[in-house]
This record gives structure tokens, C-alpha cells and sequence, in this order.
């Protein structure tokens, strides 16, 4: 089970001539969760749509398992699970009645479908609603029901564009555990702004920025990259201001002592104390130094 | 900010977002198609064996005819959209919160249909233009007798169009697909009767066959008083010259009547507007929507019983063709919604042209069978863009060339059992010429669908091109055109076949450039 994107690249034709929204775009993946994170606009979106074949790359191929995706989109489209960040439903039919029209449309048997339907439902809680038509869903509702769609045909390929959008806290838990259960033996590609899911299930990070890779690392590499550069820092309030102009800030919480300053900063200022990492700091720390060598670059 | 300034940029944002979308140019097209068939004859205007010099005045008037006649019929299907598009794209939620008034929003609403409307108008007026420099019958051109019908007669029915549009939008009962129905007929009805009777209708019927009428009343006392407007049957034989309505303060005000009308339908159909409520978006969602608490229970119940889920891999086997299961799912998905008095209605049309005696009365029976499931075929090639599941459904395998099949043999089936009490009377009387007249129809319908469903992205042109269609066809038997084999002639079953070749690979070609993949 691998997929390979190399050099891919994808161009859109605007009003204002056109525009790359990714460029020379190459990574490999095997089994196991990638959490594809990056700014809006940074193409992760774009990148989702080729490799589920909504749409053809401009340069460059996408290979599945040896199969090339310009020529035989099939090969994945039959392993595919895809839930893209907005879609619609049909509302006059009912959870069990979609999820079945979505299984002959992938080409499942009935026998399969019906109990496959029937743990899904369960799996992402809405089997006490199966017989409600979908206009009347929540919009969380109708996000879980994306989900078992994605999951009918026990996916090799999985792809998810902001699945815990719209769900509750306990919800977004489950999701992230399922993610991890299903990680084992197919690839997922994970693509949020909640740093946080890509935290807790993610074994590979993809970091994209205007349209190109900026790092393909696993967590570990990202957090160490960004250990000794934290630091947390109590201020008065009127001090803020000036803060923010000086130091990459990654947070800042207000307290009876002052405001709790989080920063990201190669040496720390006077009265600054190190703090261990997480990965939302990694991530600005990343794109940061991205942007700076970018910034560099085009001085030059 | 004033009043007036709120009514400009709604109608302004609006009209940017139309025109700015490649469907506008087809609306110019049509406009521009209009006056191509005015300008070549196919379309035209004559007094019994009368028609006008082509001076600025005649030219000005015909083309003010085809513009009010066909204009205020398809131009209605083009700009009945300007509400639901704000609901798709999620603005109107955004309106919605602002201090906006809901009579400002219908009002605003209007006048940006009347734009495109007019914009349409605007081409004819350039072609009458140009139309009446090619002829040169008569005379210069004189711009005040050309451009005065325009003003006076095109605009206010454009007006009086958009209008109605925007209150058909606001009346869950005419929002959909039997509005589009509804209007046809209402609109039908009405310009045969301002035809009949001559009225001050907004049209401009009864103005133009009353002035034109007594012109020519003076120059041939003879004149019976015959009006035709559209395809001749023949030219006409003799010509007489027409120096334009006589505009009188009645006329002018007459005219006007209809913009002051058409301002009180738009601020009236506030009243129904549901100002993008959730809960008021209609009547069958409003009963289907369950109550946030009953929502929230459900879901914690939920919650609370299901500890561990578990999901059983799926064998490779379950994975495969299953074409037949597809076109269950599609056909279900067609019929899903119909209430019961919808299959008894075709029930009943099944039963009566099946076994009424009376030839007349069964023909009319067969051909409302095929015009009873138009909503549910012009939702084929469509629904996909309509409910947003293009992207769930092309990233699936065989989408081109198992689902879309699987759309067109459902359509299929619905033909062939909603025309079916035709189709078995022809094979018991033998008749087999009309009963391959009718399988050929049955093949046609759908592929028609699925070809403009899948290129327009919406069920209204079929609803509207199909209406009509079905209106000069199977209904008043016009050879050629009648595709229920009722009026069979032998070009009609070889014509329809290659016409449901042609619209299928069209249906084809359409999906596989959606789909961005072959």
C-alpha cells in the first residue's frame, strides 16, 4: 500500500491570469495517519482533490500502488473513502437509505452493505436517528454521516477534510480514536486547522505552505526542531503591545500577575522561562522559519 | 445609509454575481438567437395577408413583441433563481442579520431581475437597429419610433416578469418545480385570452393588435381583423405602412400601470418571504425538522448506549459491478418524496389511457402521463449539483460509466411505466409504427433530461424546454414534435432514436468534463 505524488503541481486560471495553487509538490506514503497542516490557502485542499481525482494535476503524477492517477483513476476510486470539507446530502432520504445509495454507487454487494450500514450508524452514533430524512439533520449530524460514508467500503485510502468540523467535544474525541484504530493497516490523510487531531492521531506530518511542501517529518522531529525555542512569559498588559511587534506569539492568557506570554524565540527575553513544546508551537516555528528563508530569498 | 442606496447595491451585488457567471452569456445568446429569427422571417408579425413596411416604428414593435411574447416566458425560467442562490451560497444568512427590511430585500430582489431582463431587451433593441439599416424599406431610421415600444411596452413587461419571479421564489408552493409548471400554463392562458380579447395586457398584445389593427382598418376596410404573431404559415402578400402607436397620455399611463404593479407584487411577496428562516423554508422540511430538544435527546441517548463500536473489514468479494442494484438506488432516489396522491394520479392517467373509448379524451390522458413525472426527470443529471454531492460521488469508481447509466436506465423506467397504459393499448390494437413511435419517446424523454441536467446543473431548463415542447407537441399533435406516438409519422421514431443517440453522448461528454477525469 503506497502513494506517491511527485512533482505535482496544479494550476488554476483566474480572472488576473494563473495561479499555482500547488508547485512541485512530492511525498510518499505508506500506512498510518498524515496530518496535512498549513495556513488558508496553502493548497491542502487542492492537494486533497487530486489525489481523491476530483481533479487532474497540470504537472507531475499521483501513483497508487503503482497506478498512475491521470490514467487509471479507478485504481483508487474503488479503495477510496473521501469526505471532502463541504458537501451536501439528499434530504428527503434517510441515514440507511443514503449510506445504501452510496454503497451501489461504489459497487457493494447488499448482503455486505446492510451490516457494514448497520455498524456504521453505530460507530458514529446516529443509529437512533437511521430513519430520519437528512434535511432535518444538525450540521454535526450530517458531518458524521459524511464520515460512514467515507468508511462504507473499508477504505485502503482514506481521506478527510476537516472531519471533526461541526462536532461536539465527545464526538471529536471518538473520531480522533477511530482515525487512530483505522491507522494500522491503511493510509490516511488527515487534513484540519485543529492542531490538536492532528496531535493526538497523526504518525506523519505534512506542512504546506503557498502551494509547496515545507516539511514531511513525524511529530517527534517537528518538536524537537522547536525544543529550547518556547518560552512563557508574564508581562503587564500595557506591555502587550510592544510584545507582539518583537516576538512570534503563540498564545497569551490573562492572570492576576499579568498576561501569561507564550512565545517562540531563538534566545529568551529578560525574565522569560523555557517551556516544553507542543505542536501547535512546532508548527509556527516551522512556517516562521519557512517564511524567513523565503523573505531571504527573494532579498537576495 | 438611505433607502435607496441599501435597493441599489442589493440588486447591484446581484446583478454582478449574474452576469459575472457563464450562464449569462446564454442568456444573451438567447436574445441574440431571438433576433436572428426575427431577422431571417422565421419569426415575424402579420394583419392577415398584411404586414408593415419594415420602418423604425414596425421593426421597432415586432421585435418589442418577440422580445415581451418570448422573454416573459423563458426569461422568467432564467431569472427565477436570484433567492434560492443566496440560500445556496449562504449570503442570504448573512442578510438575514442585518437591519435590512424584507420588502427592501424583495424589491431589490426585482430590479436586479429586471436588469438582466432588460439586458436581454437591450440586444433586441440593438438588433432592431441593426435589422431595420439591413432592409431599408422605408425611409431613415427614426430612433424615437424604433426605441419608444421598448421603453413603453418591453420594459414594463420585464418589470411585471421579474416580479413575478421573485414572488414566485417567496411562495413555498411555486418555489419549485410546479411553479415552473404553473407558470407555463398561467402564462399560456393568459396571452391566448389578452390575445382574444385585445386587452390592455402587460405583454403589449392587445395595445399592438388594437393600433396596428386600426390603422390598417383605414387603409383596407376589408381587414377581417386577423393578428398572428410567431412562425408564418405563408408571406405576406401585401405590405402597408405603420407610423407607430400613438402614444397618448391613456397608453403611457396604461403602460405604467404595469410598473406600479409590478413594484407592489415584489414589496408584496415579503409578506412571504421567509427571510431565510430554517423553520419556514417550506412546508414538508418544516415538518421533517425535528425540535432542538428532541435532537439534542436523541443524540445523548445515542450517546450514552454505544460504548465501543466496532467495524467488521469488509471481504474484496462485497466490491464489484452490481449495475442492477445501482439502478434500484437511482430509481428509488428519483421517486423518494412522491406523497401517495402522486402514484395515484398516475395511476389514474395509466387506467384512463389505457381503457377510455374516447379517442380524444385517451390521447389527452397519454400525454398528461408523460408530463406528470417532469419533476421527477428534470432532477436527472442535476441533483448532483444541486445537493452538493458531486465531490462524495465522482471520487467513486465507474461514476461515468456505471452511475451515469444507471441515472438514464431509471428515467428509462419511469417512462416506460408512467406512459405505459399508451404503450400497452397500442400493442393490444397492433399498432406497432406507433408503438416504436412510443418506446422511441420513452427513450427521448429521459436522455433530454439527463443531457440538460448534466450540462446546466439545474432541473429548470428541461422543466421549461420540456413543457413547451410538450405543450406543441403531444398536446395539440403537431407532426414531428409529438413524441408519445399518438401523432406517429415516419420520420418521428428514427428521428427521436438518433436524437437519444446524440443527447446521450452530449449526456456523456457533459459528466466526463465535470468529472475532470476519463
Amino acid at each position: 500500500m503506497q502513494l506517491i505524488i511527485d512533482k505535482a503541481g496544479k494550476r488554476y486560471h483566474g480572472r488576473h491570469g494563473a495561479v499555482w495553487a500547488l508547485r512541485n509538490f512530492s511525498l510518499e506514503l505508506r500506512p498510518g495517519v498524515l496530518g496535512l497542516l498549513g495556513p488558508n490557502g496553502a493548497g491542502k485542499t487542492t492537494l486533497m482533490n487530486i489525489i481523491a481525482t476530483i481533479t487532474r494535476a497540470t504537472e507531475g503524477t499521483v501513483t497508487w500502488n503503482g497506478s498512475d492517477l491521470q490514467r487509471e483513476p479507478d485504481a483508487v476510486r474503488a479503495v477510496l473513502g473521501y469526505l471532502p470539507q463541504d458537501f451536501g446530502v439528499y434530504p428527503n432520504l434517510n441515514a440507511v437509505e443514503f449510506l445504501e445509495y452510496f454503497a451501489a454507487v461504489k459497487g457493494l454487494d447488499g448482503a455486505s452493505t446492510r451490516r457494514r450500514i448497520d455498524e456504521l450508524l453505530q460507530l458514529v452514533n446516529l443509529a437512533d436517528v437511521r430513519k430520519r430524512p437528512l434535511g432535518g439533520y444538525s450540521g454535526g449530524m450530517r458531518q458524521r454521516v459524511g464520515i460512514a460514508q467515507a468508511l462504507l467500503n473499508d477504505p485502503q485510502l482514506l481521506i478527510v477534510d476537516e472531519p471533526t468540523a461541526g462536532l461536539d467535544p465527545e464526538e471529536r474525541v471518538r473520531f480522533r480514536n477511530l482515525l487512530s484504530d483505522l491507522s494500522g493497516d491503511r493510509v490516511v490523510i488527515l487534513s484540519t486547522h485543529i492542531v490538536s487531531d492532528v496531535e493526538a492521531t497523526a504518525t506523519d506530518i505534512a506542512l504546506i505552505s503557498g502551494g509547496t511542501l515545507v516539511t514531511h517529518a513525524a511529530p517527534e522531529e517537528l518538536l524537537r526542531a522547536a525544543e529550547g525555542k518556547v518560552w512563557e512569559w508574564v508581562i503587564p498588559s500595557a506591555e502587550l503591545s510592544a510584545a507582539k511587534q518583537s516576538y512570534l506569539i503563540g498564545s497569551t492568557v490573562r492572570r492576576a500577575d499579568g498576561v501569561h506570554v507564550r512565545l517562540l524565540a531563538e534566545s529568551a527575553p529578560a525574565g522569560a522561562v523555557p517551556v516544553a513544546a507542543t505542536l501547535e508551537d512546532a508548527y509556527l516555528h516551522c512556517l516562521s522559519t519557512h517564511r524567513a528563508h523565503l523573505a531571504e530569498a527573494k532579498a537576495r | 445609509m438611505t433607502t435607496a442606496r441599501v435597493l441599489y447595491h442589493l440588486a447591484r451585488a446581484d446583478f454582478l454575481e449574474r452576469v459575472r457567471r457563464y450562464s449569462f452569456l446564454l442568456t444573451l445568446a438567447f436574445a441574440a438567437g431571438l433576433a436572428l429569427l426575427t431577422s431571417s422571417g422565421t419569426i415575424s408579425l402579420q394583419l392577415d395577408e398584411y404586414r408593415g413596411v419594415y420602418n423604425s416604428a414596425w421593426v421597432g414593435s415586432m421585435m418589442t413583441l418577440v422580445g415581451t411574447t418570448y422573454i416573459t416566458l423563458a426569461g422568467f425560467y432564467m431569472v427565477k433563481n436570484t433567492i434560492q442562490r443566496d440560500g445556496q451560497t449562504r449570503v442570504g444568512l448573512v442578510l438575514a442579520t442585518t437591519p435590512m427590511s424584507k420588502s427592501l430585500y424583495t424589491l431589490g430582489k426585482a430590479l436586479s431581475n429586471f436588469a438582466v431582463l432588460g439586458a436581454m431587451v437591450s440586444v433586441l433593441a440593438v438588433a432592431a437597429v441593426i435589422l431595420e439599416l439591413v432592409r431599408a424599406e422605408a425611409g431613415g431610421l427614426e430612433p424615437g419610433k424604433l426605441l419608444a415600444p421598448f421603453v413603453w411596452v418591453a420594459l414594463p413587461a420585464m418589470a411585471m416578469t421579474a416580479a413575478v419571479a421573485v414572488l414566485f421564489e417567496t411562495l413555498p408552493v411555486l418555489r419549485g418545480g410546479a411553479g415552473n409548471v404553473i407558470y407555463f400554463f398561467a402564462w399560456t392562458a393568459y396571452v391566448a385570452v389578452s390575445g382574444i380579447t385585445g386587452v390592455n395586457d402587460y405583454v403589449g398584445f392587445g395595445l399592438f393588435m388594437r393600433q396596428m389593427g386600426g390603422a390598417l382598418k383605414r387603409i383596407d376596410p376589408t381587414y377581417p381583423g386577423g393578428f398572428a404573431f410567431g412562425h408564418p404559415n405563408a408571406e405576406a402578400a401585401k405590405t402597408f405602412l405603420w407610423n407607430g402607436v400613438d402614444w397618448t397620455p391613456q397608453v403611457l399611463l396604461g403602460r405604467l400601470q404595469w410598473i406600479a404593479i409590478a413594484v407592489a407584487i415584489a414589496w408584496l411577496s415579503a409578506l412571504f418571504f421567509h427571510r431565510f428562516d430554517p423553520a419556514r423554508e417550506g412546508w414538508r422540511r418544516k415538518k421533517e425538522a425535528p425540535e432542538p430538544g428532541e435532537r439534542a435527546d436523541a443524540h445523548d441517548a445515542a450517546a450514552q448506549r454505544v460504548a465501543d463500536p466496532h467495524l467488521t473489514p469488509l471481504a474484496r468479494a462485497a466490491h464489484g459491478s452490481q449495475f442492477p442494484r445501482l439502478v434500484v438506488s437511482e430509481l428509488r432516489l428519483m421517486m423518494k418524496g412522491r406523497r401517495w396522491w402522486w402514484y395515484l394520479v398516475a395511476a389514474g392517467l395509466f387506467v384512463a389511457s389505457l381503457v377510455v373509448p374516447d379517442v380524444h379524451a385517451h390521447q389527452a390522458f397519454a400525454g398528461f402521463a408523460w408530463l406528470w413525472p417532469v419533476l421527477i426527470w428534470s432532477q436527472m443529471g442535476a441533483r448532483e449539483a444541486r445537493h452538493d454531492t458531486q465531490k462524495l460521488l465522482f471520487s467513486c469508481a465507474h461514476a461515468l460509466d456505471r452511475q451515469l447509466p444507471a441515472v438514464w436506465a431509471a428515467g428509462v423506467i419511469v417512462a416506460l411505466c408512467t406512459g405505459a397504459g399508451l404503450g400497452i393499448r397500442l400493442l393490444i390494437g397492433s399498432d406497432l409504427p406507433s408503438l416504436f413511435a412510443w418506446l422511441a419517446g420513452a427513450l427521448f424523454v429521459p436522455t433530454f433530461a439527463l443531457a440538460l441536467g448534466v450540462w446546466s446543473g439545474s432541473s429548470k431548463l428541461f422543466e421549461a424546454l420540456y413543457t413547451l415542447w410538450w405543450y406543441v407537441g403531444p398536446m395539440n399533435h403537431t407532426p414531428g414534435l409529438d413524441f408519445t406516438g399518438m401523432a406517429h409519422s415516419s420520420v418521428s421514431t428514427p428521428f427521436y432514436l438518433l436524437a437519444t443517440l446524440v443527447l446521450l453522448t452530449a449526456a456523456y461528454f457533459g459528466r466526463r468534463t465535470k468529472l475532470g477525469y476519463a
